[in-house]
């Protein structure tokens, strides 16, 4: 069943915000008016994909040694006579009416529980959509490893005053950030033209972002954003200021060159 | 929808408070402009802005649509850099995509 859109809508008067405040990962604000869609949970196999909260065999939840037998389950009032005295586990229908407010109890979703409790015993939440802790560190390692090497190429094109930043912690759309300083727009152009075809080759990632020399290059690849400023856009920008709180992270080579002056 | 005459805050601290928009950049006769487009607009001086919030809603392929309370954009230059220093408030991440990483990047908050 198709759910209707969910509408935001953001007050950005109150945003004369610090902008060194230490950011959530996650894009939430306290302006944020969020709506729900208006969906309704009818078919259970939508119900099967949705939250099922932590129980466990002494919690309230499944407190009752009652069973609902299936014809009264059908309808929504049930009286004592219908319970049977079983010691399975079984649901409370107050309980279930708190944890699942859209969803009528049925035969179906009983059954359904039956099953799943034998099948997993004690059910804690697990969104789908979270990555386990250690795939995301195996994704940080390899990504940071790329950003490594982009910043040993742009070191060995004499880009002075290399800084990779982590900047996962305070930004969700990028994890690291390489900032470098070149001299002149051949000199960022040839850094830019390096750093694309090592991604090429040895990554075979493509850069989104400037093509042309700028004063301020940019190259996007995704999880790692590349900036080279001139010296006067480096000072005026000022991005390590901005991303204080991010942290550093040491370059295996030597390269705090100084400023040509 | 943004156009000719349209008054838009400054998201920058580029010095400009409001700019009204002259003309829409991208193709002749364009009627209006959506988040990421960019405007020439006028305050004192011609500038070129990109536009970062709209009150007429951004709609994502997700289903989810983002609508602000006010209608603002960035002063950039010729070659596309921020004018400003630090961008204030909040900015939707489809400007990513639109090659304006650098304003993303400045931005406290991405949608």
């Amino acid at each position: 069943m198709a759910c209707s859109s969910s509408i935001i809508g953001v007050s950005s008067s109150i945003y004369k915000t610090n902008p060194f405040r230490k950011f959530t990962s996650t894009p939430t604000s306290s302006s944020f008016h969020f709506s729900n869609p208006s969906c309704s949970f009818t078919s259970t196999d939508r119900f099967k994909s949705s939250f099922l909260p932590a129980v466990t065999s002494k919690s309230s939840f499944l407190s009752k040694n009652r069973r609902l037998s299936k014809s009264s389950a059908l309808s929504d009032d049930y009286s004592e006579n219908d319970f049977e005295q079983e010691s399975e586990v079984t649901i409370d229908k107050r309980e279930f009416a708190q944890f699942f407010p859209n969803q009528k109890m049925s035969e179906d979703t009983d059954d359904m529980f039956d099953d799943l409790f034998k099948k997993y015993g004690k059910v804690v939440f697990k969104g789908n959509a979270q990555k386990s802790a250690i795939a995301e560190v195996d994704e940080d390692a390899e990504c940071l490893s790329f950003a490594v090497a982009l910043a040993k190429v742009a070191s060995d094109v004499k880009a002075s005053d290399i800084k990779l930043l982590f900047v996962k912690p305070l930004v969700y759309w990028t994890r690291f950030f390489i900032i470098a300083t070149a001299f002149s727009r051949p000199q960022i152009d040839a850094i830019g033209s390096k750093i694309r075809d090592l991604a090429e080759t040895q990554y075979g990632r493509t850069a989104t972002g400037d093509h042309k020399p700028n004063s301020w290059t940019l190259l996007d690849f995704g999880d790692v954003v590349v900036h080279i400023f001139l010296p006067p856009q480096r000072a005026l920008y000022n991005l390590e200021e901005f991303y204080a709180n991010a942290t550093l992270i040491d370059l295996p080579f030597e390269n705090q060159q100084t400023f040509r002056s | 929808m943004i156009q000719p005459q349209t008054h838009l805050n400054v998201a920058d601290n580029s010095g400009a408070r409001e700019l009204m928009c002259i003309r829409i950049l991208g193709a002749s006769n364009r009627r209006y402009a959506h988040i990421g487009d960019v405007i020439v607009a006028k305050n004192q001086k011609v500038v070129r802005a990109v536009i970062v919030r709209t009150c007429k809603e951004l709609k994502r392929n997700s289903g989810m649509i983002i609508r602000y309370d006010d209608n603002a954009a960035v002063v950039i230059d010729q070659e596309g850099n921020p004018k400003g220093t630090r961008i204030f408030g909040a900015i939707p991440r489809e400007l990513r995509q639109l090659n304006f990483t650098k304003i993303v990047s400045l931005a406290p908050e991405v949608l």
